[in-house]
C-alpha cells in the first residue's frame, strides 16, 4: 500500500541496525563455541565430548523448534536422528566406500529425514499433547522396529561399525577432519591439538544453526507459530492454516534433527541401534527443558550440562542419572523456562512490537477497510449468505435443523432467541467452525458448506467470540496485526527470514480496525490486562482487521456495562453501513434499535423472520419467549 | 493348538494389567487433567515395596503394604509437586510426570540395582490347574481373578459413587465442576491416589509373574496409555476393550513373530488415532479438552 513510501528512510536504518545486531550475535556465539572445548577442560571434559556435544546441540535446536515455539512435544525425534546416521552410513557403506564424501552423506541423510518428517508430520500435526506424543512414539518405534528387522543393511542390534572415515571436499582440498590442530599449549586450558578440524566443522555448523533458529524465531513464520501456540482457535478464524505451520516446523526440525544425527555418526564412526530408541527421544525432550525451552541457546547450554554428566560425572558416582533426573524436576517446577534464564540473556522478547510506528491516518487514502464493502456491495440481488435447510446433529440431538437464512449485502441482522435455541451454533456452521451435517450453506452464490474456517475468513467471513478470544500476552496492536497479516500474507507462507515489520500495509489495517473499534488508546496495552468492555471489542477489532464482508458478533455487549454496551452499541451501527453484520443478542433494546430485520431461533429451527416491529408483533415469538410448555401449539 | 490358548491365557493376563493401569490413568484423568506419565512409576514402587514386605515379613502383608505406600507417595506428589501443574497446559503435564517417573526409576535403580528380581508365591499357591487341553499357572488364574475383582469394585465406585460422579462429570465437562466448587480439590486428591494404589497392587500382584526392574513401570506405562488411546480417553469400558486387545494382539504376535509383538501394539494405536482418534468406545468431546 502507499504507507510505504512515506518513509522509507526509517525502515531502511532499522534494517540497518538490525543488521548490526545480527553480527555481534554471530560474534559472540562464534566466540563461546570457539572457548568451549577449552572451557570444558579443567573440568574434566574432553574434545571429543566437546565436538559431540556441538552436533547435537544442533539437534536440541532442531528438537526446541518444536516444543518451545510450537509448542508440541514430540516423544519420537530419534526416528529423524538415528535416521539421518542409518541413513549417511549407508549412503557411505553403499555408494562411496573408498572415497566417503562427507557433504553427500549428510546432505542425502538430512533430506531423507526431511521426507520422513513430511511424512509423519502430515499424519500427526492435528494431534495435540499426549496424542501427538504417542503418536510421534508410535512412529518412531515402528522406525526402530525397521532398523532391527533390515540386518543386511543395519547390522540389526549391534549397529554400523568402523564407518570409513568420510572426507570433506572443500574446493581443491579434500579436508581429512581427523587431523588434529597444530601443538599449542594452553596450561589448565589442554592444548589447541587435543581439538580435530571435525570439531572447528562442528561448531561452524553450529553457528550457523543458531544463526538459522534465530532468524526464523523472528520471521514471520515464528511469529505466526508463536500466535498458533497462544491461540489456535482465533488463529485459524483470521486466517491461518495452523496445520500447515505445524507441519512446516515438524520438518524443519526433523530435518536439523537428521542432518545432526548423520553427523555424529560419521563423528563417531558408528551408530549403535540406541540412536533410533525411545530413550534417545527422551534425552532430546530433556536437553531441551533443562537448557529452556521458547529460548535461543537453552538447548545448547542443557546438550552441554547433561551430556557432561553423561560422560564425566558417570565415571564418578552411579547416582548421575538421577542427579540428571532431580535436575530435570527441579528445572520443571522451580524455573518452568529452563537454566539458561538464571543468566540475563537475550531471550526471545517480542521484536514485533519495537519498530511498529504509530500511523496518523489520512485522509487522502482511501481506507483500507472500505474496499471489501464495496466489493460486497455491488453483487446488488445476490444474496451474501444463504443457508439450505442447514442443520447440525450432535447424535440424535438436533441443535440447528432446517435453517433456511438468508442475509442481502449491507444488512444489519440480528439473531436471537431463548437460551439453547441453537444461536452460537448456527454461528459456527456459518463461519466454518464446525462442520454442518445435513444443508448446504452459499456465500455470494458460491457453495462453500465443505470449506474451512480458515478458508471462509480469506473469502471474508469473520467471527468474534462470544466469550473473546485473544492473544493474552501480546499488545493490543499486535492481536490486530496478525489478523492483518494472515488477510495479506495469506493462510500459510513460508517466510523464515523476512520479519513481518517490514509489511506496512499490515500496520496500516491494524491500526485503522482499532481506531474503528476505539481502541487505539490501548494499543500498546497487553490484551490480557484489557477491561472486559475492551476484550470485546478488541475481538471485533481482530475480526475487522481480517478485511470481512460479512461480521458475525455472537453477543457483543455480553456482560458490558450500560454505557459500555451503549457505546459498543454505536461503533456497530457505524461498522454496519460499510458492512453486512450479524449480530447474536440478547439485549432486545440493543436489538430492536439496531438491526435492519430479525430471525428468531427457537429449538434449532427459524421460528420467524422480519422486521423489529413485525418481530414484536409476532405472537408465536411471544410464545417462544414467555411460555416453555408452547411447543404443541408451535406445532400448528 | 495348545501354544496356541497359552497365548490366549497369556495374553488376558497381560491384558489386565494394562487395563488395571489404564484404568487409574482415565479416573486420574478424568477428576485433575492430569495426563500422568508417572503412573508406570506407580506400578514400579508398588512392586519393589511388595518385593522386600514379601521377602522380610510375608506375601499377603505385600498386598496391603504396597498399595498404601503407593497412595502415599501419591499424596505427596499431589501436595508438593503437581499442585501448580493441574491448570497448565498438558505438554508441561507431561514433562514433569515423565520427569518424576526418571527420578523414581532412578532411585530405585541405586536402591535395588539394574537387575530384574522376583519373589515367588507360598506352595500352596504354586500348583497348577488343569484347563481343557492345557495346565495353567494356579497364581496366574488366581491373579487374574483378583484383577477383574478389583475392576469391578473400580466400577462400582465410579458408578455409584458421588466421587465416581466427579470423575464422570470431569470427563465430560470439567469447567462445570469446578463451578461446583469445595470438595472437588480433596476429591481429586482421593481418587489421585486411588489410582495409584491400584497401580501399586498391581506391581506388587505381578511380580511374582513377570519380575521387576526399575525400567519395568515404563515399560508397562508406554502400552497402557497405546490402551487409553485405543479404548478412548475417558472411557472405562474402553479401557477394558483395548486392554484386552492390546494383551492379546501383543501375546499372539509374540507368537507368530515375536520381533514383531513391540511394534504391533504401536501400529494397531496408529490406525485407531488416525481412522478414530476419539479412540474406539470415546466420545469425540473429551479430545479436543486435552
Amino acid at each position: 500500500m502507499t504507507v510505504a513510501t512515506t518513509d522509507a528512510t526509517p525502515a531502511k536504518r532499522r534494517r540497518g541496525g538490525l543488521l548490526a545486531a545480527d553480527l555481534r550475535f554471530a560474534l559472540l556465539c562464534a566466540l563461546g563455541i570457539a572457548l568451549f572445548p577449552f572451557l570444558l577442560h579443567p573440568l574434566g571434559g574432553y574434545s571429543t565430548l566437546a565436538t559431540q556435544i556441538a552436533i547435537v546441540s544442533v539437534a536440541s535446536i532442531g528438537f526446541n523448534l518444536l516444543l518451545g515455539y510450537a509448542g508440541t512435544l514430540s516423544y519420537g525425534h530419534a526416528m529423524f536422528y538415528g535416521g539421518g546416521g542409518y541413513v549417511a552410513a549407508i549412503l557411505i557403506l553403499r555408494t562411496m566406500p573408498d572415497h566417503p564424501n562427507l557433504w553427500l552423506a549428510v546432505l542425502g541423510a538430512t533430506l531423507a529425514t526431511t521426507v520422513l518428517a513430511v511424512l509423519v508430520g502430515a499424519l500427526t500435526v492435528r494431534l495435540y499433547g499426549i496424542y501427538f506424543a504417542l503418536l510421534t512414539l508410535a512412529f518412531a518405534q515402528m522406525i526402530y522396529f525397521i532398523v532391527e528387522q533390515a540386518k543386511e543393511w543395519t547390522n540389526g542390534d549391534d549397529g554400523l561399525q568402523s564407518l570409513p572415515n568420510a572426507i570433506l571436499p572443500l574446493g581443491a582440498w579434500n579436508l581429512d577432519l581427523t587431523t588434529h590442530l597444530p601443538d599449542f599449549a594452553l596450561g589448565p586450558f589442554g592444548n589447541l591439538s587435543d581439538l580435530r578440524i571435525w570439531y572447528i566443522f562442528a561448531g561452524t555448523c553450529l553457528l550457523l544453526v543458531l544463526m538459522f533458529a534465530r532468524t526464523l524465531t523472528r520471521s514471520q513464520f515464528g511469529e505466526v507459530l508463536g500466535a498458533i501456540r497462544e491461540n489456535e482457535q482465533r488463529s485459524t478464524l483470521i486466517g491461518f492454516n495452523a496445520a500447515g505451520y505445524r507441519l512446516a516446523a515438524f520438518a524443519i526440525s526433523g530435518a536439523l534433527t537428521g542432518f545432526a544425527g548423520a553427523l555424529r555418526g560419521l563423528f563417531d564412526g558408528s551408530i549403535p541401534v540406541d540412536a533410533v530408541g525411545i530413550d534417545r527421544s527422551g534425552s532430546f525432550v530433556i536437553y531441551t527443558v533443562v537448557g529452556g525451552v521458547q529460548t535461543l541457546f537453552g538447548p545448547v547450554a542443557g546438550t552441554a550440562v547433561i551430556m557432561f554428566l553423561e560422560n564425566v560425572l558417570s565415571a564418578k558416582t552411579p547416582a548421575w542419572r538421577l542427579i540428571e533426573g532431580l535436575i530435570f524436576v527441579g528445572v520443571i517446577v522451580f524455573l518452568p523456562r529452563g537454566l539458561s534464564t538464571v543468566f540475563k540473556q537475550e531471550r526471545d522478547k517480542n521484536p514485533r512490537a519495537v519498530f511498529v510506528r504509530s500511523l496518523r491516518p489520512s485522509t487522502e487514502e482511501p481506507d483500507p477497510l472500505l474496499k471489501s464493502v464495496e466489493e460486497g456491495h455491488r453483487g446488488g440481488v445476490m444474496s451474501i449468505i444463504e443457508t439450505f435447510k442447514l442443520g447440525k446433529f450432535f447424535g440424535h440431538f438436533g441443535a440447528v435443523r432446517d435453517v433456511d437464512f438468508r442475509v442481502d449485502p449491507g444488512e444489519l441482522r440480528a439473531v436471537i432467541g431463548p437460551n439453547g435455541a441453537g444461536k452460537t451454533t448456527f454461528f459456527n456452521l456459518l463461519s466454518g467452525t464446525i462442520a454442518p451435517t445435513a444443508g448446504t450453506m452459499n456465500y455470494k452464490g458460491r457453495d462453500v458448506s465443505r470449506l474451512s474456517g480458515t478458508k471462509r475468513v480469506h473469502l471474508g467471513i469473520a467471527k468474534a467470540f462470544q466469550t473473546a478470544s485473544l492473544y493474552s500476552d501480546q499488545t493490543v496492536r499486535q492481536n490486530c496485526r496478525l489478523a492483518a497479516l494472515a488477510r495479506v500474507q495469506g493462510p500459510f507462507r513460508l517466510q523464515v527470514l523476512r520479519r513481518s515489520t517490514r509489511l506496512d500495509d499490515i500496520d496500516a489495517l491494524a491500526e485503522r480496525a482499532l481506531s474503528r473499534l476505539d481502541l487505539s488508546g490501548v494499543a500498546d496495552v497487553r490484551a490480557g490486562d484489557l477491561s472486559h468492555g475492551d476484550k470485546k471489542r478488541l475481538d471485533i477489532a481482530i475480526a475487522l482487521a481480517t478485511q470481512p464482508q460479512i461480521l458475525l458478533l455472537d453477543e457483543p455487549v455480553a456482560g458490558m456495562s450500560k454505557d459500555e454496551a451503549r457505546k459498543t452499541e454505536a461503533l456497530i451501527r457505524k461498522l454496519s453501513t460499510e458492512m453486512t453484520v450479524l449480530v447474536i443478542e440478547h439485549d432486545m433494546e440493543m436489538v430492536m434499535g439496531l438491526s435492519d430485520s430479525i430471525t428468531v431461533l427457537h429449538q434449532g429451527t427459524v421460528l420467524a423472520t422480519g422486521t423489529p416491529a413485525e418481530i414484536q408483533a409476532n405472537p408465536r415469538v411471544q410464545e417462544a419467549y414467555l411460555g416453555g410448555h408452547s411447543e404443541a401449539e408451535l406445532a400448528h | 493348538m495348545e501354544a496356541l490358548f497359552q497365548a490366549l491365557l497369556g495374553g488376558l493376563v497381560l491384558g489386565l494389567i494394562y487395563i488395571a493401569i489404564a484404568v487409574g490413568l482415565t479416573i486420574i484423568f478424568g477428576t485433575l487433567r492430569l495426563v500422568n506419565f508417572a503412573h508406570g512409576a506407580f506400578y514400579a514402587i508398588g512392586a519393589y515395596v511388595g518385593l522386600v514386605i514379601a521377602q522380610r515379613i510375608g506375601v499377603g502383608w505385600a498386598f496391603i503394604a504396597a498399595p498404601i505406600a503407593v497412595a502415599l507417595f501419591a499424596v505427596f506428589l499431589d501436595r508438593f509437586v503437581l499442585r501448580s501443574f493441574y491448570e497448565k497446559e498438558p505438554t508441561s503435564q507431561l514433562l514433569v510426570t515423565f520427569g518424576i517417573a526418571l527420578v523414581v526409576e532412578e532411585t530405585l535403580r541405586l536402591i535395588f540395582g539394574a537387575t530384574t528380581q522376583q519373589y515367588s508365591m507360598p506352595l500352596a499357591l504354586q500348583g497348577s490347574f488343569a484347563l481343557g487341553p492345557i495346565t495353567y499357572p494356579a497364581y496366574r488364574l488366581l491373579f487374574a481373578g483378583g484383577v477383574i475383582l478389583m475392576l469391578v469394585l473400580v466400577w462400582l465406585f465410579i458408578e455409584k459413587t458421588n466421587y465416581g460422579l466427579i470423575v464422570r462429570a470431569g470427563i465430560r465437562d470439567r469447567t462445570m465442576v469446578q463451578l461446583l466448587g469445595g470438595n472437588i480439590r480433596q476429591a481429586s486428591s482421593i481418587v489421585f491416589a486411588l489410582g495409584a494404589a491400584i497401580a501399586g497392587l498391581v506391581g506388587a500382584a505381578a511380580t511374582p509373574i513377570y519380575g521387576i526392574d526399575p525400567a519395568t513401570g515404563f515399560a508397562f506405562l508406554v502400552p497402557s496409555f497405546v490402551v487409553v488411546v485405543v479404548g478412548g480417553l475417558g472411557s472405562f469400558w474402553g479401557a477394558v476393550l483395548g486392554g484386552l486387545l492390546i494383551g492379546e494382539l501383543q501375546s499372539l504376535t509374540n507368537l507368530a513373530y515375536a520381533p514383531a509383538s513391540q511394534v504391533v501394539i504401536y501400529l494397531c494405536m496408529a490406525l485407531v488415532l488416525l481412522f478414530r482418534p476419539q479412540g474406539l468406545l470415546g466420545e469425540s468431546e473429551v479430545i479436543r479438552q486435552s
